[in-house]
């Protein structure tokens, strides 16, 4: 039985990032049981390190590192992927939900007539076939789906749905050559990657979501320093993001970005069901509300009433002192 | 400026969504809207239309005969044409058979410029888009935050990537995703709507595109097939954190998510 998997890496600014050891993880977990091969495919420029760091959690590492993949275009992308589906046939390729991933992944299987399913949580080997858990309707249902294995399928994943799992692996590097050539109709005229030192939001393991009850934008640099110390991220609300208080880029909920963190805490949120669905798929959730009936408590595991302009110097402090233990 | 925009009919936010017993369907409360990310896009023609005066707007979605209404909305916003590819009898969710029925429509009539919102808001999967545009072998660009109009066969467009934006030219025919940010859908006028309630629809069974016979796109065809549905598992109740002042609340918290929920 052959049903070798493709995980597409995806880098930012020259690392690899989390989501996609997390996919290895789980595309491992799965060949394990199905007999057949892990391949990490990374492409772009200047990744030979990158690579290497790949051989620990992939059966085979294939590298297209070229001075002409620097930047993401997805018709380059997609054309490289193009041909080394081509050559090595692979049951599955599975990729991140991310801005990436949906933008490259719908034309790849477009290209070679093969199911997709995008924005999955989950995935199972029954020893016949993979089943891909799917959440619909912001998460009040979940579907278990499979594919049509007669060509090649593709499934992209939310970032933090699977722990990574370091399997030592020493998996074979494969250099490959191929035509890296991009669509004319299309040129870049500029680039702003200002936002890039900054974790995503999808992938942050910590958010501090800051509401209508924040006040002010003003208030968010509170926010801001304490997912500094955690070293993840700020969210905001619809509302704020509304009123302008911050950019949309922040924005959690149906509108705005899906989030699965370890941990994610709201500050003033109201829990409005729009911010709900976008964020109670997280692992632990803290309200932090000074309103005892705030919608958000039925959605906590964790809930504090109180002001939060008084517990978050605290909290602050109490979260730097945790982090100076460590 | 010849311009569609696909659009989709979703259950809305708070509709309630029940498992049916064979735990194989799902039976959707009575309450639908435009997908959120489809009225940028039918808002951004609108704002083209405003600029290039020979422009015609048409609208499509594939979906059953309620889908109508959304198409309705769409021409109560500016619109000019609407039609609604009919799924009666087929019945997929198939990304790939959509995009198909949906290529073959915009083959059919041509089309220099196409939108589409970023995703829809139910299946979460912003697949359509690009997937037309590759069916149809012309250029897309996900997602985009600002549309410029440079000539006739040339535009600009600002769109989202990771932790940044990019500025690209694109030539057209293309096909472009939209998502918030970029301009704030109008809210139809009362002619606007008296407009769409008049207006005539055209209903086209896709099975009678050139290409696409019934078994090519029906249920047999998908390459996707759901298996069961289930509902989440629900969260226990929320404990409340107790103490007599802000500093003993957060001790308890940080204590509670380090011991009992192993979160920090």
């Amino acid at each position: 039985m052959f049903k070798d998997i493709f995980v597409f890496i995806e880098c930012k600014e020259g690392s690899i990032r989390k989501v996609s050891f997390e996919l290895l993880s789980k595309a491992k977990e799965i060949s394990e049981k199905s007999l057949s091969t892990v391949y990490a495919v990374i492409i772009g420029n200047d990744i030979v390190a990158a690579a290497n760091q790949l051989k620990e959690f992939a059966d085979k590492v294939i590298v297209v590192n070229n001075e002409k993949l620097k930047n993401y275009r997805w018709d380059i992308f997609t054309h490289v992927m193009e041909q080394l589906i081509k050559k090595y046939k692979p049951y599955a390729v599975f990729g991140a939900s991310t801005i990436t991933g949906k933008d490259i992944f719908p034309r790849l299987a477009a290209k070679f007539n093969g199911a997709i399913v995008s924005d999955a949580v989950g995935a199972v080997f029954d020893g016949e076939s993979i089943k891909i858990k799917k959440p619909l309707f912001g998460g009040k249902i979940i579907s278990w789906i499979v594919c049509k294995d007669d060509s090649t399928f593709f499934v992209t994943f939310r970032p933090n749905s699977f722990p990574v799992e370091k399997r030592s692996l020493n998996g074979e590097l494969i250099d490959e050559t191929v035509d890296v050539v991009g669509d004319p109709r299309i040129s870049l005229i500029s680039t702003d990657k200002s936002g890039s030192k900054k974790v995503d939001l999808q992938e942050a393991d910590f958010i501090i979501c800051g509401g209508r009850g924040m006040k002010g934008p003003e208030n968010f640099q509170m926010l801001e320093e304490i997912a500094g110390v955690m070293e993840g991220r700020v969210g905001a609300s619809r509302a704020v993001v509304d009123s302008k208080w911050r950019d949309y880029n922040d924005q959690i909920g149906k509108s705005g970005k899906t989030v699965s963190p370890k941990l994610y805490i709201g500050c003033g949120v109201s829990g409005a069901l729009h911010h709900t669905m976008g964020m109670d798929t997280a692992k632990v959730i803290v309200a932090i509300n000074k309103d005892p009936n705030a919608l958000i408590f039925q959605y906590a595991d964790y809930g504090i009433v109180d002001d939060i302009f008084t517990i978050l110097p605290v909290l602050k402090e109490e979260l730097i002192k945790i982090k100076q233990e460590v | 400026m010849n311009i569609l925009v696909c659009i989709k009919q979703v259950a809305d936010t708070e509709a309630r969504i029940l498992l049916k017993s064979d735990k194989k369907s799902l039976e959707i409360e009575n309450k639908y809207n435009m997908n959120f990310f489809d009225e940028f896009a039918v808002e951004e023609a609108i704002r083209i239309k405003s600029k290039i005066k020979d422009s015609q707007i048409t609208v499509c979605t594939y979906g059953t005969k309620k889908a109508v209404e959304a198409l309705r909305t769409a021409i109560a916003m500016g619109a000019d044409r609407a039609f609604l590819l009919d799924n009666t009898g087929l019945d997929s969710d198939d990304p790939l058979i959509i995009s198909k029925i949906l290529a073959n429509f915009a083959k059919q009539e041509g089309f220099d410029l196409i939108f589409c919102g970023r995703q829809a808001i139910d299946d979460e999967n912003a697949n359509i888009g690009a997937m037309i545009a590759e069916l149809l072998g012309i250029p897309h660009v996900s997602a985009i935050l600002k549309f410029d109009i440079i000539d006739e066969k040339k535009v600009r467009v600002e769109s989202e990537i990771e932790g940044g934006k990019e500025t690209l030219e694109v030539q057209l025919p293309a096909l472009f995703t939209t998502q918030k940010g970029i301009n704030e859908p109008r809210v139809p006028l009362i002619t606007g709507v008296m407009k769409a309630m008049k207006a005539s629809i055209t209903v086209v069974d896709p099975s009678t595109f050139e290409g696409l016979s019934k078994e090519l796109i029906d249920m047999t065809a998908s390459k996707i097939s759901v298996l069961t549905y289930e509902t989440p598992k629900g969260r226990p109740a929320v404990k409340i954190v107790d103490g007599e002042t802000p500093g003993e609340k957060v001790k308890s918290l940080i204590k509670i998510l380090k011991e009992e929920a192993k979160a920090l």
